[in-house]
This record gives C-alpha cells, sequence and structure tokens, in this order.
C-alpha cells in the first residue's frame, strides 16, 4: 500500500479542502526507475530514479485549475501548497461556456494484480549479467545495443466529491536488444516485456535472434518494388499501425471536430475487415491492466471496433463536457488495447506459407498521419523485415516506406493468427507509464501500398 | 546556492574520485516551472502549472557512466552512491572506454535575454493576449479555433569534478494558434503559426507582443478559406521551396538528427534509430550542394541556447556543414574519443557543447542546439519564386516519417502554393513530400538572403532512453529543391 505518511498527507490536505469548499481530485504518481542502455555491446548507461509527482485539479463552478510537483512530497504544507495554487489558478481562470466534469472515484479499490517484488529486486548486476550472457552468445563480429528499463509505479487518487480512493502498484519492464552487422548494415531485434522477473531470458532472445540470422547471414538486402503487393505484418507493426488507428479514428474530440477518418460514419458502419475487432479491456491477462482511470472512472471492456464495424469513440472528461457525452473511462496516458485474435494457424511459418510471395514487416519505425481525414499513414520498415519467396523467408528487406490508409490496410486483412502477443510501447517521457498493447502474431494484407524502398536497411 | 550544499557536493565528488571514478558532475534544478495554457474555441480548457526541483548525479567510473536522480535534497549522498553502483554494474560490461576529456573549469552564469519574466504576469494579463488573439480567428467559415502559450523557467546550479561551478536561468516562450474548418469533401483542414523570431531581441513575455505574434491571425485565417475549395495536391516531380515553417523540420529530422554523435556511434540504435553519418565521414562527405551551411549557432533568442552545457563545456558556435561539405557533428565530451577511434583519425578535436538534459531526473544525452542553415545569396522569396518555373511552396508541418537512419523522410503539410513560370498561384490541401536525405540536400539549388530567415522553436524534440523531451532552435532561410517527389499517388 501507498506510504501511509504519505496517504495520510494527502488525506488531510482532501479534508481541508472539504472544509474550504474547494472541488479538488487529488493524484499521486510514484516510480523507481531502473534502465541499462546498451551501445557497441557495453552497458553504455546505467540510471535510477526514485519520483514522485503531486497533481491537483480543481473544479469551481465553470473554471478549472490545476497544479503538479515533482519534488520531495514529505509535508501536509508542500501539499497544500499545490491545492492552493491550483485553487487560485481556477479562480483567477475565466469561466467556460460549458459546466466541467469533476473527477470522482467511482469505487473504492487498491491493486496489486500486477506487482511482482523479485521485478523491483532486479538490479543493473543482474541486468549486465542477462545483456552478457546473450551477447557471448553471439559472434563477436556482431554489436550490440539496447535497452532494458524496469521498475514500479504507483499511483494513488482521491477527490473531494466522495470518500473513496483509488490505489495501484505495478511493476514493469522492457527489454529490447538489438545485434547489427556493422559491414552489411542489417539490425536483428528481440524484445521481451513482461510485470514479472521471470518474463525475462537470455535464452530467448538468442534463440530469437539465432532463428533470422541464417537469412541475414546468407542473403543479400532486397529492394522491394513500388506499388501495391501482399504484406504480412508482424506484431510490433501491428501495434504501431493500432496505435495510429485509434490516434487518427477514435478519439471522441477528433471526431467531433471532423478531424477523424471515422468524422463521416455512424456506429455500425464497416471500417475495416469483418475478422477485425479492437477493443479496450483492462481484463485482458497480456496487458498492464488500468482497473481505473485518472478521473476516478472504472474502466471495463469498451469496443473500438467489432466485426469490422464502427463502435466506440474516446471521451475523456473535458471533451464529454464540451460536447455533452458521457465520459467513457479514457482519462489516462495509457490503455488496454487489444487487436482481437483470429482463426489463423499459429507460426509465422504458416502464415509464409498461406501468402506465397510477400513482404513480412514485424516492425514500423516513425508511423505518422499525413491525411488524418483519411486515415492515411506513413512509416518504414525496421529490425527483421523480409522478402517472402515460396512461403519462406528469402534475403532480408531494404527500408522499405508504406504509405497507404488504415482503412486499406486493416480491410485488406486475410488472415489473423489465432496467437496473440503482447507489445510494450510504454514510454517514460514525463513520467513511467508501462503499456502494453495485446495483438495477433501476424495478420496477412493482401495489398498495401508501398510508396518508397532505400538501398540500405 | 548556500556555502554548506556546496561543500557537500564537493565532498561527495571528493568520495565518489577516491572510490574509483575519474569524474562525476551534479545538477541542482532549485527551480523548473511550467505553464500552460489552452484556449480552445474561446474555452480556457487547459491551465496548469508544475513545478519541479531535485537533483541529477553522474559519475564516470572505469570508463562507464552511472547515473541516479532524486528530489530528496537531503540524500544527496545516497544519490551519488546509486549513481556510483549503476557505473559499477556498467563497467562489469565494458566497451570504449568513456572519458571526459581535458579538464574545462568554468565559472560563471548564462541568463536567457528576458524583460518580463511570463511567471510574474498575471494570468488575467495571459488569457486577455489569449482571446484578443481568438477574437481576430473568429470568422463564419472557422469552426474550431486554438490559442496555447506555453512558459518554461529553469534554474540550475552545475558543478564538476573539473571545478566547474555555473548557474543557468531559462525562460522560454512558446505560442502558437490554429483555425480547423471542413473543407468541401468534409474534411478538417487547419492553419496554425507557431511564435518565431529573428533570433534577436528579449525572449520574456514581451516578446510575444514584440514580435507582432497576434498579427498572423488575421493571415492564417485567410490562408485557411482558401484550403477550404483547394485541390489536393498532384502527385509528381517538381521544385519544392520551403518556407522556414517547414524548412525547420527538414533540418531537425534530417541534419540535426543524422549529426548526432551518440545516433552515429550506434548508441541510440534500440529507439530513436542511427544515422547514415559515420565517423570517418567527417571532414569527407558531401552532404549537400554548396550551398548548403549548417551550423550550430549560439541564437541570443532561443530555445537552443543556455550558456554551458550539461558535460560543463560552454556553448558555442561552429559550422557542421560548411559550403555542403560535413565537417562536424554534435556530440558530448564522452564520445569524442570513440569517434576519433571508429574513424581511424582524428576526425574531433573537442565536444561540441551538445550535451543536454531535459530534467533533474534524466542523464544529458547528445541533442540539438540552434541547428540553423546560414542565409544565402539568392535573394528574397520573390526572388526566389520569381526565378522558379514549376514548383511548389509548402509551410508548416502535418506529419513527418523519417528512416532509422535519417536516409529517407516523408512530409506532410498544411498548404501549399503552386509556382508556375515565376508566379505563386492557387494552393494546394493535402501536401506531402518526400525523398532520400543526400539526394534531397544535393538538390538544394536556392538559399534566400538574411530577410527570409527565421528562427523557429521546438518545444518538443523526443529521444533518448529515459525519455527526454528538448527545446531547440533552427534559424532557416527559405530554401528550394529541385526535384523532389511531391504529392500521393
Amino acid at each position: 500500500m501507498i506510504d501511509s505518511k504519505i496517504k495520510d498527507i494527502i488525506l488531510k490536505a482532501r479534508g481541508e479542502a472539504r472544509k474550504q469548499g474547494i472541488t479538488a481530485a487529488l493524484f499521486l504518481h510514484r516510480e523507481d526507475s531502473n534502465l541499462i542502455r546498451l551501445g557497441n555491446s557495453a552497458v553504455a548507461l546505467s540510471t535510477s530514479e526514485e519520483l514522485t509527482r503531486f497533481s491537483v485539479e480543481v473544479v469551481n463552478g465553470r473554471r478549472v485549475g490545476a497544479y503538479s510537483i515533482n519534488a520531495d512530497v514529505n509535508s501536509l504544507d508542500i501539499v497544500m501548497d499545490a491545492l492552493n495554487r491550483a485553487n487560485e489558478n481556477c479562480l483567477e481562470s475565466p469561466e467556460l461556456d460549458y459546466q466541467p466534469i469533476p473527477s470522482e472515484v467511482e469505487e473504492d479499490t487498491a491493486d496489486y494484480t500486477g506487482y511482482d517484488p523479485q521485478m523491483i529486486s532486479l538490479t543493473a548486476e543482474d541486468k549486465t549479467t542477462v545483456c552478457s550472457k546473450i551477447i557471448k552468445s553471439m559472434p563477436d563480429k556482431y554489436s550490440f545495443s539496447g535497452s532494458w528499463s524496469s521498475g514500479e509505479t504507483e499511483v494513488f487518487l482521491a477527490t473531494t466529491v466522495n470518500d473513496n480512493c483509488a490505489y495501484r502498484k505495478l511493476s514493469d519492464g522492457v527489454l529490447k536488444i538489438v545485434m547489427k552487422n556493422n559491414i552489411a548494415g542489417w539490425e536483428i531485434a528481440a524484445d521481451q516485456t513482461g510485470k514479472n522477473r521471470a518474463d525475462f531470458c537470455a535464452d530467448a532472445a538468442v534463440s530469437h535472434i539465432n532463428a533470422l540470422l541464417s537469412i541475414y547471414e546468407n542473403n543479400p538486402g532486397y529492394q522491394t518494388v513500388i506499388g501495391k503487393q501482399p504484406v504480412v505484418f508482424g506484431p510490433d507493426a501491428i501495434a504501431e499501425m493500432l496505435t495510429m488507428a485509434l490516434w487518427g479514428g477514435f478519439i471522441g474530440r477528433y471526431w467531433e471536430e471532423k478531424r477523424a477518418f471515422t468524422s463521416s460514419n455512424s456506429f455500425g458502419d464497416m471500417l475495416f475487415a469483418p475478422s477485425v475487432n479492437i477493443y479496450d479491456d483492462p481484463a485482458c491477462p497480456d496487458t498492464f491492466g488500468y482497473p481505473f482511470d485518472f478521473a476516478g472512472r472504472k474502466r471495463s471492456k469498451f469496443d473500438f471496433v467489432k466485426d469490422g464495424a464502427f463502435a466506440g469513440l474516446i471521451y475523456d472528461n473535458a471533451t464529454a463536457a464540451k460536447y455533452g457525452k458521457k465520459p467513457t473511462g479514457h482519462d489516462i496516458g495509457t490503455m488496454d488495447i487489444v487487436f482481437a485474435t483470429g482463426d489463423a494457424v499459429p507460426g509465422l511459418e504458416n502464415a509464409l506459407a498461406q501468402v506465397g510471395d510477400a513482404i513480412y514487416i514485424p516492425q514500423l519505425h516513425y508511423l505518422h498521419l499525413p491525411d488524418p481525414t483519411r486515415g492515411q499513414i506513413t512509416g518504414s520498415s525496421r529490425f527483421n523485415a523480409m522478402r517472402v519467396v515460396g512461403g519462406k523467408f528469402a534475403a532480408p528487406l531494404l527500408s522499405t516506406r508504406v504509405t497507404d490508409t488504415i482503412l486499406n490496410i486493416f480491410g485488406s486483412i486475410t488472415a489473423i493468427s489465432a496467437k496473440s502477443v503482447p507489445i510494450n510501447i510504454s514510454s517514460t517521457y514525463g513520467r513511467r507509464s508501462p503499456e502494453v498493447i495485446s495483438v495477433p502474431e501476424y495478420i496477412i494484407c493482401s495489398e498495401v501500398r508501398i510508396s518508397d524502398v532505400a538501398d540500405s536497411f | 546556492m548556500n556555502n554548506e550544499m556546496t561543500g557537500e557536493i564537493r565532498r561527495q565528488f571528493d568520495r565518489v574520485l577516491a572510490a574509483g571514478c575519474s569524474w562525476a558532475d551534479i545538477r541542482i534544478y532549485i527551480e523548473d516551472a511550467t505553464e500552460s495554457l489552452y484556449l480552445d474555441d474561446g474555452n480556457l480548457e487547459g491551465n496548469s502549472a508544475s513545478l519541479s526541483s531535485g537533483m541529477g548525479v553522474r559519475v564516470l567510473y572505469r570508463g562507464a557512466w552511472g547515473f541516479a536522480a532524486t528530489a530528496k535534497m537531503e540524500n544527496m549522498a545516497e544519490c551519488f552512491n546509486r549513481a556510483l553502483n549503476n557505473a559499477r554494474a556498467a563497467a562489469e560490461l565494458p566497451g570504449f572506454p568513456k572519458d571526459s576529456g581535458d579538464v574545462v573549469k568554468v565559472a560563471g552564469k548564462y541568463e536567457s535575454p528576458v524583460v518580463t519574466d511570463p511567471f510574474t504576469v498575471k494570468l488575467k494579463e495571459k488569457t486577455d493576449f489569449m482571446r484578443a488573439i481568438d477574437a481576430k480567428l473568429q470568422n463564419e467559415h472557422i469552426e474550431h479555433r486554438t490559442v496555447s502559450l506555453y512558459f518554461q523557467k529553469r534554474i540550475v546550479h552545475y558543478f564538476n569534478t573539473d571545478g566547474t561551478e555555473y548557474q543557468r536561468k531559462i525562460i522560454n516562450n512558446f505560442a502558437d494558434m490554429s483555425v480547423m474548418a471542413a473543407d468541401d469533401e468534409g474534411r478538417t483542414q487547419q492553419r496554425s503559426c507557431e511564435l518565431a523570431g529573428n533570433g534577436k531581441g528579449t525572449r520574456g513575455f514581451e516578446w510575444l507582443a514584440d514580435s507582432n505574434f497576434a498579427g498572423n491571425a488575421d493571415r492564417i485565417n485567410a490562408e485557411l478559406a482558401e484550403l477550404l475549395t483547394a485541390p489536393k495536391l498532384p502527385a509528381g516531380k517538381r521544385s519544392v521551396i520551403l518556407l522556414p515553417g517547414q524548412g525547420f523540420l527538414q533540418v531537425h529530422e534530417t541534419i540535426g538528427h543524422a549529426l548526432e554523435l551518440d545516433r552515429i556511434l550506434g548508441y541510440e540504435l534500440s529507439f530513436a534509430g542511427g544515422s547514415h553519418v559515420k565517423p570517418d565521414m567527417i571532414g569527407k562527405l558531401s552532404f549537400g550542394s554548396e550551398k548548403l551551411n549548417a551550423y550550430a549557432g549560439f541564437t541570443s533568442n532561443s530555445p537552443g541556447t543556455f550558456g554551458l552545457d550539461d558535460d560543463g563545456i560552454p556553448q558555442s558556435e561552429y559550422p557542421l556543414i560548411k559550403n555542403g561539405l560535413l565537417v562536424n557533428v554534435l556530440s558530448c565530451r564522452g564520445d569524442i574519443k570513440e569517434a576519433n577511434h571508429v574513424a581511424g583519425r582524428d576526425v574531433m578535436k573537442s565536444s561540441g557543447g551538445a550535451s543536454r538534459s531535459c530534467a533533474f531526473y534524466r542523464p544529458p544525452i547528445d541533442r540539438m542546439t540552434n541547428i540553423n542553415v546560414a542565409p544565402g545569396n539568392d535573394g528574397t522569396l520573390d526572388d526566389i519564386i520569381a526565378a522558379t518555373e514549376d514548383g511548389i511552396i509548402m509551410d508548416v508541418p502535418v506529419s513527418w516519417s523519417i528512416g532509422s537512419n535519417r536516409e529517407h523522410f516523408h512530409f506532410g503539410c498544411e498548404i501549399a502554393w503552386e509556382v508556375k513560370n515565376g508566379v505563386k498561384g492557387k494552393v494546394f490541401k493535402n501536401s506531402t513530400y518526400h525523398g532520400h536525405s543526400l539526394p534531397f540536400w544535393h538538390n538544394l539549388d536556392k538559399v534566400g538572403d538574411i530577410t527570409t530567415w527565421k528562427l523557429q522553436q521546438v518545444a518538443n524534440c523526443g529521444k533518448g532512453e529515459p525519455n527526454q523531451i528538448m527545446e531547440v532552435g533552427h534559424g532557416i532561410p527559405v530554401m528550394r529543391f529541385a526535384d523532389v517527389d511531391t504529392g500521393e499517388e
């Protein structure tokens, strides 16, 4: 449970706010993060950060104000200072022309389901040992880079609206190893993610790299042709495209402002292939399972796309207030997104056999939306991409740019693997925000536009 | 900084040096404040402020870096211990030994040029300013309007074992406005404008008025009206004229990031990516046409100016690309020897003073500062238009996607104007262009004069693990490129 002293301080501040008639949400985010960064087969950097962020949001009639601190939150004075500053911001603020929705913890919650103390005991030395084992398993001629981040995150939310509190403690980690041939220029990557210490293993990383190595070592890079062709997308690429799809098509605010590629659609309209189901589900075991959002709403399964049809839009508190809608439990930087598995036989070899001749793109780099209103995305292949001939990997693929619409890509899906894969899309911008998307091991798309090819990896 | 704290820092330095460290530093953030205001269709929807304080400690032990951070000021010794333990663990898997290089002892301070600290200005004055712009943005064809202001203040004390003691007081001032409306296909188009300048003057709250930022409201309003009935840019090869509002991103993504030494050496491969540039190319690589002169600038009114970097190296102005030839890259002090070793010759003499951290809780990494392109001698924007037979003028990014080694790119822009036979003509919507970095820069065939040069601010450059957002500046003239692939099939 959250440090009892800090909890007491926050609850005392809540009491003070109530006495003063302030409607406030008090939110604490604490992290203990550790990371090693590999470069040129060495640990190039080893870091650890213990951080506590405390933020207050105040609603007064039609006014809003917020204040946050990243400091040593150890006294009522510090917490009250933040509360008072948020309140001052609010009081000085002009009125909105709609009624803002204050945060409210719907259910008293204390969640530890994603916490593994062994993960937290993982030291820089432990990580170095595992990485050293991976590196020493491979020939000296290769250079290794990567990173391994792990840590624990606690969040605690209390509001003046009721006596409920919401608390979550989560451990998480993500390991990425990249093996590079500095002469040929290619890179093979292996990723691992999880909530538990047991999710990380040197042998699995070595095995993953070895499975692709002979193709890279024995074949020159292949430059594919510009134009439409079948593509087998692997899990990271699916997660990248899914993230873009959600951003470009399923954010209520963008839909209301006609900036979404779904803005001309209504719920029930077919968007993608009928086999596509996309939802947010905190109960999915692959994801980190956020039981409440940071406005205190209890989170549950939420459909975005059901059997290919448009099914839902995200409304955060501010957007819901502005457009007169009900918030959907998405006042949170992270979700538990699932691209549901299909009925295709698991195993990449089965995907390749189905497709015959194609390209395999397991990861996409720097995806963006040149035309959000059409759902047009662009990004280029990165690690582990291959040419597929006769149902088998034939050569590593040189850097290949995909520029097409999400509607075309997810609309041309002919097969979805029955196996799911957790893909870590966490970020540590500002604060530790663990996030995993559950996606199929592969999807096969019959027709994807390749807009550019390079002569390098 | 009181004497007691300074004395404690010196004691900790002595302790880690005695424990085998070759170098150490500490950054103490006394005040790291932000204020963010967001006016959405006239409503102050975003009204938040933040304050951070704490310390970040870095030690170099047997050629390996260790870093630790804490907000608990009384825990300095423990923070040094954690940094040392991290470095010891890193040293168990050693690579090319990191090295702090020659001793560089600096004393002094840097303060951003400011008349009025924006944090002293009342909220009402700020919201009145925003509302005045919002009123100008209102028009019958406008469906959605935004105005935002974002202020930063950082007071940082820096110490290292070279004996350096330095104070930075940085103030940043960002602003933007946008208008949106659905076009004749029912799809929303946008025009926006960010606060930019000429690199001179002061950057406090007064800059918002001095720069006549509000004066852009009428322009973007009128340009959006044109976009609403404009055709989509047809695909084709043609000359592209980049205004500074787009040129800055071209420079940022395909020169700035490509020339960061940590990317060049492979330290960012697993996240941000690598670079097509290799250390032995310094002094040899023809990066672009002879018209290309890019440099790391000490531009007074810019978020990329800070005085002393987070390695304790004074910021300076130096060329990166001279008449098209790559002559230097962006670097920190720890990687110079490795770059020379990899190149097999001395390609770099000293740090480029580009080691920067975004917060007390993040370690410094190689970063852009002010990556500027020098004005050329091809005249004004009108002169360049007049000299263009078949081209497109492009402005303001919508999207940016770059290859993992910065070798190719694809950009989308808010607006484009046709140029035919030397005359600027109709507007196109949904304009994009793409290319490969080196051929593209070799096709740079016109560079505008100083009248076209603008200092664009970037508030959100993301890089590094743990992730960091950094503020940088780009002074950019109008640039024309020949034979560019534009539009989508």
